[in-house]
């Protein structure tokens, strides 16, 4: 999970972990590690999920901590336009040093819609695969997460089939 | 201290020491610590190659460093809650990985780090409500306009027709509903006025002018404008202005006219008997600094004052001094409210004394600069020409029957010649004739609005090469933005309705050509030609100066070659007028006939300032 900070990384992973959401903001040091086993397509999948803190203006996010991800998730604050430019940059810095991985885009805050400053023109301008979630109510968190793991597995069936 | 000391030590302060073999595993030295789950490192710990990526190599080759460290990283423990590590590779004779559990420098840590980010996001959200209120006083601005100019466009029939109506045989009795009519609707735009007024201040948007003025000017203006009712009421007005005061001063006489008109206007509502008095003075807390003059004005009135409990509030926004007032003397409760924020803008301050029954002092201070003396007089103020007998062909645009009624009766005796049309379009379709004398101009009309018509004509004129046509803009937009739009749209000036017949009739002569157009020649040329025609003609204009001078000089020869080119050159571009006067002035240089060369400058002259192309 990578993005600014603030824009609910740690609660994406609650809400998909532990079905929690806290109202409370709590800021992420380091690198929090979370396990979640879920079935995708009939199989069952272990996700270990990396929440980095989010960059600021007393960090920049560690790229070297996505080393051997399988993927990545880039999460946006609907309600701050700035959190997208942030995401865009963060795309392109994890691209350069670590190549193209999977990764969807996630603009959240879902639930409050009516004070998003990210319009939806400006996020299909990137054309990449996106979802609008919201880690309070849970809209589109599981979908995120799921799909997110399935673009991994096609990709790592592509390229077993690749090998062969 | 022993090695084993300092292992004994880093366990008591709570680190699990672990040594790197040569077979690159890890083995833990001294004691274990009690947070340290058991079981090999790279099993409780597997990411760690992910965490201190690059210690293999330090332990390898640290150049100038002893020790490297790690991110905290959060993992949960046996009983689900959360634990806060970090790791420190050493480097030195033995290759050590120091771990630590440090749940209260990550505590620390994330307080600090989440204090930063409050504050960041409290400022992007003020930041963020900045925008948002930027946003919601522009749409209030625009809600003003609109609604101001809803307002006003339907006022202008009423108060018009009002004063129409007054002007036929009435009865007492119906002169006296006139009169309420029109006094209700004068009302009606005045509170219109203050409440634009103060939501402009509101909103910022009110700049003070700084231009040069005569504060006797401004006093009297403003004196004589509430005279007529201060008269009607048996009242007394003075003004004194003391002789230390500059008289010359630089600021936004407007402003301070309107500021002195509220305070007079309110002194005369208040007032029943007595007398009202204007007196300026240097403001004696206030010492000179440079050209800058601190003035204080003071409105004395003998009316019924103001009771002490309420002085200190007649200055909010919509309060008066009683809630009675409103229904006993009207009024919006603005006035002085506008008028502090005024005073304010001008470096001063307002205030009030009053005895009830007495009567009362608004006092307040202004900050002017000393103007630079003017080199000469000031011009006289451009009084408008009278329509005379002058027939003019008026071509009116607006969308509202009513208001074009209007426009019609009030220049129903003045002989003008109108026709009308609905929108900008027909607007310019009719320009293009070149007959009429002016054009007044609503700005919002269906098809093309009178911005878009305006900036159309002016084009055809140029094209043509034509004198330009007076211009009014005749909008309901009151706003200052409204008149910069009509003026950078061409219009020659912009009259706010509601619009007295007075102010129209003035307008008008003001900006009626001397000479009608019914004198216009219109010439038609060839359309190839058209683009070159501007300039033909200019050239030609500027042969006039020459010609004059030329003959001033007895310079015969001047005008001859002048002439002769203007022969040769007038037919050929579709001016076979020009040709006839260049041949009467070269034959006239050849006979030395200086009576006749000015008859034909003076014919050349009236020719170019009238002639359009077609």
């Amino acid at each position: 999970m990578v993005g600014a900070f603030g824009v609910g990384k740690t609660s994406l992973v609650r809400r998909f972990v532990d079905s929690i959401f806290d109202e409370r903001y709590l800021t992420t040091i380091g690198v929090k590690i979370d396990r979640k086993d879920v079935s995708v397509n009939g199989k069952s999948l272990t996700l270990m999920l990396w929440d980095l803190a989010g960059e600021d203006d007393l960090a920049q996010l560690n790229v070297s901590h996505l080393r051997g991800a399988s993927g990545y998730i880039l999460v946006a604050d609907g309600c701050r336009a700035s959190t997208l430019e942030k995401a865009a940059e963060l795309q392109q810095r994890v691209t350069e040093a670590l190549g193209p991985l999977p990764f969807v885009l996630v603009v959240n805050k879902a639930d409050l819609r009516d004070q998003w400053e990210v319009q939806g023109k400006q996020v299909a301008e990137y054309g990449w695969p996106t979802f609008e979630t919201s880690a309070k109510t849970g809209i589109g968190v599981e979908e995120m997460f799921l799909g997110l793991a399935v673009t991994i597995i096609g990709r790592h069936a592509e390229r077993e089939a690749g090998d062969q | 201290m022993s090695p084993s000391e300092q292992l004994d030590l880093l366990a008591t302060l709570g680190y699990a020491v672990f040594e790197r073999s040569s077979d690159e595993s890890f083995r833990l030295l001294g004691a274990a610590p009690q947070w340290l789950p058991a079981g090999a490192l790279t099993e409780v710990f597997p990411f760690l190659d992910v965490f201190l990526p690059d210690a293999e190599e330090f332990w390898a080759n640290p150049g100038s460093l002893s020790m490297l460290h790690s991110d905290f990283w959060t993992q949960t423990g046996p009983a689900g809650e959360d634990l806060h590590f970090c790791a420190i590779a050493v480097a030195g004779e033995r290759k050590l990985l120091l771990i630590e559990c440090a749940p209260h420098r990550f505590e620390q840590t994330r307080e600090f780090v989440h204090y930063a980010h409050q504050t960041k996001l409290a400022h992007d959200e003020i930041a963020r409500l900045s925008r948002e209120l930027k946003r919601a006083t522009e749409a209030k601005s625009e809600f003003l306009a609109r609604m101001s100019h809803e307002i006003r466009t339907p006022m202008n029939a009423l108060l018009g027709v009002a004063e129409l109506l007054s002007e036929t045989e009435l009865s007492d009795e119906q002169s006296e509903y006139v009169r309420i009519f029109r006094r209700a609707g004068d009302n009606l735009l005045n509170v219109i006025n203050d409440i634009l007024d103060f939501s402009k201040i509101e909103a910022g948007q009110v700049e003070l002018e700084c231009i040069a003025f005569n504060l006797a000017d401004v006093v009297q203006e403003a004196i004589e404008i509430i005279g007529v009712r201060a008269r009607a009421k048996g009242l007394c007005l003075n003004s004194e202005i003391r002789p230390e005061v500059t008289g010359r001063l630089t600021g936004d006489p407007g402003r301070l006219r309107q500021i002195l008109l509220n305070l007079l206007s309110n002194a005369v509502k208040f007032t029943d008997r007595g007398g009202i008095t204007v007196r300026v003075r240097l403001d004696q807390d206030q010492p000179e600094a440079g050209t800058l003059h601190s003035l204080h004005f003071t409105v004395r009135d003998t009316g019924v004052g103001i009771p002490p409990d309420r002085v200190s509030t007649i200055f909010d926004s919509f309060t008066q001094a009683d809630a009675s007032t409103t229904r006993k003397y009207g009024g919006t409760g603005l006035g002085l409210a506008i008028s502090k924020r005024f005073v304010e803008l001008m470096g001063g301050r307002i205030w009030a004394e009053s005895m009830p029954g007495e009567g009362s002092t608004i006092h307040f201070t202004a900050r002017f600069d000393v103007a630079e003396a003017a080199s000469k007089s000031p011009a006289p103020k451009a009084t408008a020409p009278a329509l005379g007998n002058r027939t003019l062909r008026i071509l009116l645009a607006d969308d509202s029957d009513d208001n074009r009624f209007l426009v019609r009766g009030y220049l129903r005796d003045t002989g003008c010649v109108i026709d009308e049309v609905k929108n900008g379009a027909e607007v310019v379709e009719l320009f293009r004739a070149g007959i009429y004398d002016m054009v007044l101009m609503d700005a919002e009309m269906p098809v093309m609005d009178g911005y878009a018509a305006t900036r159309a004509m002016r084009a055809l004129e140029k094209e043509r090469a034509a004198p330009e046509t007076p211009i009014l803009a005749l909008t309901a937009h009151a706003l200052k933005e409204a008149r910069d739009r009509s003026i950078e749209a061409g219009c020659t000036d912009h009259l706010t309705k509601p619009i007295t017949k007075t102010a129209l009739l003035e307008a008008i002569g003001r900006y009626a050509p001397v000479q009608p157009a019914a004198d216009r020649i219109p010439v038609t040329v060839e359309s190839w030609l058209k683009p070159v025609i501007p300039a033909y003609l200019e050239k030609r204009r500027a042969d006039v100066q020459k010609l004059r001078v030329a003959l001033e000089q007895s310079d015969y020869s001047t005008v001859r070659t002048l002439g002769h080119q203007m022969a040769g050159s007038g037919g050929g571009y579709g001016f076979a007028q020009l040709t006839k006067i260049g041949e009467m002035l070269e034959e006239s240089a050849l006979a030395e006939d200086a009576a006749r060369i000015r008859d034909g400058i003076g014919e050349l002259d009236r020719y170019l300032m009238n002639v359009v192309t077609e």
